[in-house]
């Protein structure tokens, strides 16, 4: 009996790979693994709450912003990523609630520290240019690693990031119009923007993670693979970044911190210092620079504002009408 | 015959998805006593000539419309360039002078290929 | 067009920028900090068409050769600001950004929603009004106050008929509100000479109208009307103004003021 339990959970296993390997999508009601779940339940809350952390940064510089159209266009920006958040959450919430879990577990989990926020949304701002920089080069490395799931195996996931990839496109020239305002500006523009790239040079390095499993000691990177989640390796994802963007970076006429970063044309790869990755540990605790006020403040605002959600929550049979 | 009319079948929408990321698709509405019989007759009623991936059936009184006073929120102004790529595509020009390409929809999706050594 | 006629019609416009300004400025705090994410999104769009609107009203004045749009939303110090101080004021306690703010959303809601209500009338009015672009303008900006009335209002009656916490949170934001927003009705020290223009009808007949709405509404909720709209605090108008004001646009013009003459 306990055997053909197990060799039914062995067929069902080989199906699905079948299924996985044949480029077919899965759906929140398909049998899984429950690898495969927990994966999904990992990257797609964490990838949901990051939106949620990362709104944060640039809504230091929304009201700040310079002009009312930059102002205007900000706001559109973050408020895109709010909206991905919700998207993905929408998406991570499906897949707990066969565990009884809710939104309201994922937030709690946040504050507890068992859900992470991404490693970029720790780093402080300084001037308005850093709000630039994250338009154009933050949100680029998370374009690259996006698209590097657009074509996931999870259906739900599939579709909310093909929506956020379309939204991608305006958050990619937003930062740049950003930084080539900068850039070809006055020289108090000029210094204000190469500040930011020195300072969050190392952070953007970090954003794909460690390139192997043993710098940190952990790593989803096999498992998101081999279910065909994405396609590459943290390695892979940060080497095609810098393709992608070093030459629009020194177009721009900026310096990037780091003698030692060229092409291998030999190697066929670049070549670069690496980060800090003892502070990217740190920050992966929350004790990076801003993690911290960062919690706090979205505490305080969840705490300052249950009586809203309890109001309604409560009372939703008497706006049924 | 004179007797009281019985209530007839339940009024449902029929949505269908062409691919696993295509967005769902308003279909047409049927009659049928429950959800089970709308679901096994919707395919054939709609989709005869079309391949689906999946298909919905919902209560039409489960779904809230708009009133007509309630669609005139609908309207908005056209001065949100801000928010759309129109409002950047002077950086084309600009990035053109620097041999770099425009980071434009073609561009960005193309990334989903992922990273590919020449 | 008269030199008399043209400084009424700028008084008029700075009003209706300045209010559009500052109510969409304590809007955008807000953006990631709301109760609900589904509702942070949708509010941010009605911050950003407030502020549109602001930069439509800031055109015309630019049009009659009072400067630059972004010089007249970022550098005009508070004294020469013409909004009503209720739009002024902080979301709630607690200081921007990592100074534990408070921001308080029975007082946002009912502030929002009073603000449109009056909006409203006012909008309706100009689209009669003697300036033939201000008549444009304010048909264009009609297109867009339906969803902003029906958003508050949907919050607004909920929240009240919630009943407990939230009724009573709600019933303190109104009387709060309500101790100001005379200054969103008022047409300021000039109103005589804007309303003799043509421009506009007169705060009168424009609070009438808001007070029918107002007391339709609050018939329906079982809430009792509280009396003439106040202006206790002073009229914007008139130049009257908190720190609030001065906080606001110490952030808000931070980075222009940096150097206004140069591209950002
Ligand atoms: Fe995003
Ligand atoms: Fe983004």
């Amino acid at each position: 009996m306990a055997v053909s339990v197990r060799d039914a959970e062995k067929v069902k296993y080989r199906e699905f790979m079948e299924r996985i390997e044949a480029g077919e999508k899965i759906e929140a009601d398909d049998w899984m693994p429950d690898d495969y779940r927990q994966a999904l339940i990992k990257l797609i809350s964490m990838h949901g709450i990051s939106e949620i952390m990362g709104a944060l940064p640039e809504k230091e510089w929304t009201p700040k912003a310079p002009t009312l159209y930059r102002k205007l266009a900000i706001m559109a920006k973050v408020q895109d990523e709010v909206g991905h958040g919700q998207l993905l959450l929408r998406v991570a919430e499906d897949l707990i609630k066969p565990y009884g879990k809710t939104r309201e577990d994922l937030i709690q989990d946040l504050f507890a520290g068992r859900l992470k926020f991404h490693n970029v949304f720790h780093w402080k701002t300084k001037s308005w240019a850093d709000a630039g920089l994250i338009g154009w080069l933050v949100d680029g490395a998370a374009i690259i690693t996006q698209t590097n799931m657009l074509d996931c195996s999870y259906a739900p996931y599939a579709r909310a990031l093909k929506r956020i990839a379309a939204e991608e496109v305006f958050h990619a020239q937003h930062g740049e119009a950003i930084a080539v305002a900068l850039a070809t500006g006055t020289e108090e523009q000029k210094e204000m923007l190469q500040d930011a790239l020195n300072r969050w040079w190392p952070a953007l390095l970090m954003f794909f993670g460690p390139p192997t499993a043993e710098l940190t000691g952990s790593s989803k990177q096999e498992i998101t693979i081999k279910y065909k989640i994405r396609k590459n390796t943290n390695e892979e994802l940060r080497q095609f970044y810098l393709t992608k963007y070093v030459p629009r970076i020194q177009g721009l006429g900026l310096t990037i911190p780091d003698e030692t970063l060229r092409w291998d044309d030999e190697k066929k790869e670049w070549i670069y210092k690496q980060p800090d990755w003892n502070l990217f540990l740190k920050i992966t605790r929350n004790e990076g620079p801003m993690s911290q006020e960062r919690l706090r403040l979205r505490r305080l605002s969840y705490e300052n504002n249950a009586w809203v959600r309890e109001a309604l929550g409560l009372n939703t049979k008497i706006f049924a009408s | 015959m004179a007797g009281k009319k019985v209530p007839f079948y339940e009024e449902f929408v029929v949505f269908s998805r062409k691919t696993p990321t295509s967005p769902c698709q308003e279909q047409f509405t049927l009659l049928a006593p429950n959800h089970e019989i709308a679901l096994v007759m919707a395919q054939e009623n709609f989709m005869r000539r079309e391949k689906v991936c999946d298909i919905w059936v919902v209560k039409r009184s489960d779904i809230r419309c708009m009133t007509p006073e309630e669609r005139k929120t609908l309207n908005r102004i056209d001065n949100k360039d801000y928010r759309n790529t129109k409002g950047y595509g002077y950086l084309a020009k600009f990035w053109r002078k620097l041999d770099q390409g425009m980071l434009d929809e073609k561009e960005i999706l193309s990334w989903s290929k992922g990273r590919v050594v020449e | 067009m008269k030199p008399q006629y043209k400084e009424e019609v700028i008084e008029l416009l700075y009003q209706l920028a300045d209010d559009d300004l500052l109510v969409s400025y304590r809007g955008s705090e807000w953006l990631g900090l709301v109760p609900h994410i589904e509702e942070d999104v949708a509010y941010s769009s009605i911050t950003q068409n407030t502020m549109g609107h602001a930069n439509i009203y800031y055109s015309l004045l630019e049009e009659l050769g009072e400067g630059k749009v972004d010089d007249l939303a970022h550098l005009r110090p508070a004294g020469e600001r013409k909004n009503a101080i209720i739009l002024e004021e902080k979301n709630g306690p607690g200081h921007w950004l990592y100074g534990e703010p408070r921001y308080d959303w029975a007082f946002t809601v009912v502030r929002n929603y009073f603000y449109e209500a009056i909006k409203k009338r006012k909008i309706d009015s100009l689209k009669q009004s003697s300036y033939e672009p201000l008549r444009q303008v304010a048909v264009k900006i009609d297109t867009e106050i339906p969803y902003h009335l029906m958003h508050w209002r949907t919050w607004f009656e909920q929240l009240v008929r919630a009943g407990g916490e939230a009724e009573e949170r709600m019933k303190a934001a109104v009387a709060r509100v309500w101790e100001d927003i005379g200054g969103v009705l008022s047409l300021g020290p000039n109103e005589e000479k804007i309303v003799e223009a043509g421009l506009i009808e007169s705060e009168a007949v424009l609070k009438e109208r808001f007070l029918e709405d107002i007391n339709k509404k609050f018939t329906e909720l079982g809430l009792k009307m509280p009396g003439e709209p106040g202006m206790k605090k002073g009229d914007g108008r008139a130049g009257f103004h908190t720190e609030d004001l001065e906080e606001a646009l110490a952030q808000l013009s931070e980075v222009y003021a940096l150097n206004p003459a140069v591209p950002w």
